[in-house]
């Protein structure tokens, strides 16, 4: 692990790609200096759909909680090897690794497991903030508009006693344009990358979604630009174009998978990826009513989206639009909402005549020989036209 | 069940539903509600659990979703089932204060026939009691949004003084229910976890009938009647063990597990899931307020300090002495809160707890000789703990 040397106060503005790379491997040391350097509290979330933008104008560091890679020792007591291994793997971070670096949560409830993941977390940690956001989990109605636009409200009153703070119209239009910027770099990266996949590799153009994700973006988006203005477009050779497809993709070593296959990944539908990106809050009027919208333009989330044909629909653009050769599905073991779907969304992309193939991960997988193999095997049947 | 069958020839929708669902807005607009989970628990208390699932793990579902829906959409594959089956849905109505689970379940049946889903979504009710008003309005807002979905798909007006009608009836059977549950306060207790899960089945399926009212009235006075005669499961000097069970019960080993327990003293005399029925209707209040507050605040959509408290307030009024605590692999809407639950309530009661993990309705996960172990284990701690308690009183 890269030792990250604070220059004038700031860490994360200087970053080349491979300091990205390891930064998106374990964060955390570097958060915590970052929070001990400035003196600004660190707000952690589970994923989805937790407006950060009105955590960080209360000049909090909104980190998204994406698991540990190292082993498991409390969580198992709280939550059974059946749950969710995301939703373990976040609560073991917190109960026995970092939670120190967080002086509050805001947790999104979006299914059973976020739900009691929600409760076991505030009986856990009974002296630091934790607020459950209560997303809706339908999208199609004007109540589910009603309800987030009066959660975020919610999020923003509870803030507001936490910190003594009271939060301004200005201020958190200020935050969604740093916000907005870091996506628009980000989509940038991500073009460079699709058109031209000898430029940047899958690993490291995630890891720079990732890391966006976990550290001050005023800083980072620094190093965004500087890295997308340092970068030599080199089209490269023999790559197969892919869409990925699911909610998050770990551990990072599987990207290396890619990587060595040539599988250049241009469109996704993961909400630590191109979900993250989509629909950027309008900066001219009402923030909160532009935070609210933007919760319906996002794409298809398994929990809170009822309807898998959208799903469908819209990795068959993808796939299309991008001239893509196949679809590899992210499954994460014991996710619920993903299992029910999965067997449906797999047939209709199979009658579509799309290839798809269905990656098993766990959160603290430490072999991935499996997924080397059966990957390794698609992709030649892939090119043998065997499929 | 024969006349849902008949539903179309009489001109009725039949309408899949949750067991906990405001499902007072269905039968006041003459939606005959059917509730796959109960067709579900018939065949898995058969024993049909690993046949119906092992067909569905073929389809490509893993076995460690709800047994309910397994075992459910088994039986729409193969047609194999206890009972005469159950009507094919025109419409669904899935709530999320009983699980996420029948939410997701729902879906992919309804993606079969191309059917219309209504999610009534039910965020936890969280401590916050501001946040709670808020949640309910949300809730109406939802209902009324359900109200204008029906009269589309039904092409009919709602009838609100139906609605009235019906929930006279809903709160009136509601509190028969609960004082039916509550019989097993009397010592010895003149019914078991067992009867009550045989007894609810009226609550989940009649409720907003005249009949649910006039079978928990005739329920209540025969129990009563019982209790008046000094009647209990086990006689009064047996009956050395009042247990509180957590979960849904491992359906197949419904009977075995009354007489196992009953062989030691043990009688299981309540959980929160059967209480998830014990609704409690403000009639004063505008009908889908008292909807919403009520199916937004069960066990099952709680947060685990609360069910502490409603385990808690069990436990004081049965006056129980022992706790089971089942780690159900199917159902992760109850079981991911039970480790913590176990923390609480074992703290504060001071009684030990036993834990074991199983499927209400696949076999597979079922353990005999473990479950049997671990049950004559905690029936020695708690005579162990008695006889200790005992000495130190003389």
């Amino acid at each position: 692990m890269k030792f990250f040397i604070i220059l004038g106060g700031v860490m994360w503005e200087n970053l080349n790609l491979k300091d990205v790379v390891a930064l998106a491997r374990d964060p955390y040391p570097s958060i915590r200096q970052w929070s001990r350097d400035t003196g600004k509290k660190v707000v952690g979330s589970t994923i989805a759909d937790v407006p950060e933008e009105v955590v960080y104008a209360f000049d909090l560091l909104p980190v998204t909680i994406l698991g540990t890679h190292k082993p498991l020792k409390k969580a198992p007591s709280h939550l059974p090897d059946n749950a969710c291994s995301l939703a373990r793997s976040n609560l073991e971070l917190a109960l026995t690794y970092e939670g120190d670096l967080f002086s509050g949560f805001v947790l999104p409830q979006v299914c059973d497991t976020t739900q009691h993941l929600s409760d076991i977390w505030r009986i856990n940690f009974p002296d630091k903030y934790v607020h459950s956001y209560l997303a809706p989990r339908q999208a199609d109605r004007p109540s589910a508009h009603y309800w987030v636009k009066e959660e975020i409200e919610r999020l923003i009153t509870s803030l507001g006693k936490w910190t003594g703070k009271t939060l301004s119209d200005d201020a958190l239009n200020k935050s969604i344009a740093l916000h907005n910027e870091n996506k628009k770099l980000l989509a940038e990266l991500y073009d460079i990358k699709r058109n031209n996949p000898g430029t940047l590799t899958n690993k490291q153009f995630f890891a720079l979604m990732k890391v966006s994700q976990q550290v001050d973006k005023a800083e980072f988006n620094k190093s965004l630009k500087a890295i997308k203005d340092g970068l030599k477009l080199k089209k490269g050779k023999g790559y197969t174009d892919v869409i990925l497809v699911g909610i998050t993709c770990d551990p990072p070593e599987i990207f290396d998978i890619f990587d060595d296959l040539k599988v250049n990944i241009v469109g996704d539908t993961l909400v630590t990826g191109s979900r993250y990106l989509q629909g950027a809050p309008a900066m001219n009027g009402d923030p909160v009513q532009a935070l609210t919208d933007r919760h319906f333009i996002r794409g298809f989330f398994s929990p809170i989206h009822d309807n898998v044909y959208k799903n469908f629909e819209e990795v068959k653009k993808l796939y299309y639009d991008t001239k893509a050769e196949a679809v590899i599905y992210v499954h994460i073991e014991f996710c619920e909402s993903q299992e029910y779907d999965l067997p449906d969304l797999k047939d209709m992309i199979k009658k579509e005549g799309i290839p798809i193939h269905v990656l098993d991960t766990e959160y603290q997988t430490t072999s991935l020989s499996h997924v080397l193999t059966r990957t390794q095997a698609f992709f030649e049947s892939l090119k043998g036209g065997s499929l | 069940m024969e006349d849902a069958f008949h539903a179309h020839d009489n001109g009725k929708l039949v309408g899949y539903t949750t067991a906990i669902s405001p499902v007072e807005i269905f039968v006041a607009h003459d939606i005959v509600p059917i509730y796959p989970e109960n067709h579900a628990v018939a065949n898995l208390t058969a024993k049909k659990g690993v046949e119906l699932c092992s067909v569905v793990e073929s389809m490509g579902y893993t076995n460690h979703l709800c047994a309910y829906a397994r075992s459910d959409l088994g039986y729409r594959k193969t047609g194999v089932t206890v009972t005469k089956g159950i009507p094919e849905p025109d419409l669904f109505l899935a709530c999320n204060a009983q699980c996420f689970t029948l939410t997701k379940w729902f879906q992919v049946l309804a993606r079969r026939g191309d059917l219309p889903v209504f999610v009534f979504d039910t965020p936890e009710h969280i401590l916050d009691k501001e946040a709670r008003k808020e949640i309910v309005k949300y809730c109406v807002l939802q209902l009324k949004e359900l109200i204008s979905w029906l009269e589309k798909v039904t092409k009919r007006k709602f009838d609100y003084d139906r609605l009235n009608e019906v929930m006279k009836y809903s709160a009136a059977s509601s509190i028969l229910y609960k004082k039916f549950l509550d019989m097993a306060q009397y010592k010895p207790s003149p019914i078991s976890i067992f009867d009550a899960l045989i007894g609810m089945a009226i609550a989940v399926y009649r409720r907003g009938t005249q009949e649910c009212v006039d079978y928990y009235q005739t329920l209540c006075d025969e129990i009563q009647a019982k209790v008046d005669q000094g009647i209990g499961v086990l006689p009064k000097d047996q009956e050395k063990y009042r247990l509180y069970w957590e979960n849904l019960p491992v359906w197949f080993k419904f009977s075995d597990h009354a007489k196992l327990l009953g062989s030691y003293g043990g009688v299981i005399l309540t959980s929160l899931y059967v209480h998830a029925w014990s609704l409690e209707f403000d009639l004063n209040k505008d009908p889908l307020e008292t909807l919403a507050e009520n199916y937004v605040n069960r066990f099952s959509n709680s947060t685990i300090e609360d069910r502490a408290d409603m385990a808690m307030e069990l436990f004081k009024k049965y006056s129980m002495n022992g706790m089971i605590m089942f780690m159900n692999r199917s159902c992760k809407a109850v079981s991911f809160a039970v480790p913590t639950l176990k923390d609480i309530l074992t703290k504060r009661t001071g009684i030990p707890a036993l834990v074991f993990e199983s499927d209400m309705g696949d076999q597979r996960f079922y353990a005999e000789s473990q479950v049997r172990t671990r049950i004559e284990a905690y029936f020695e701690t708690l005579d162990r703990l008695d006889l200790a308690q005992k000495t130190a009183t003389a």
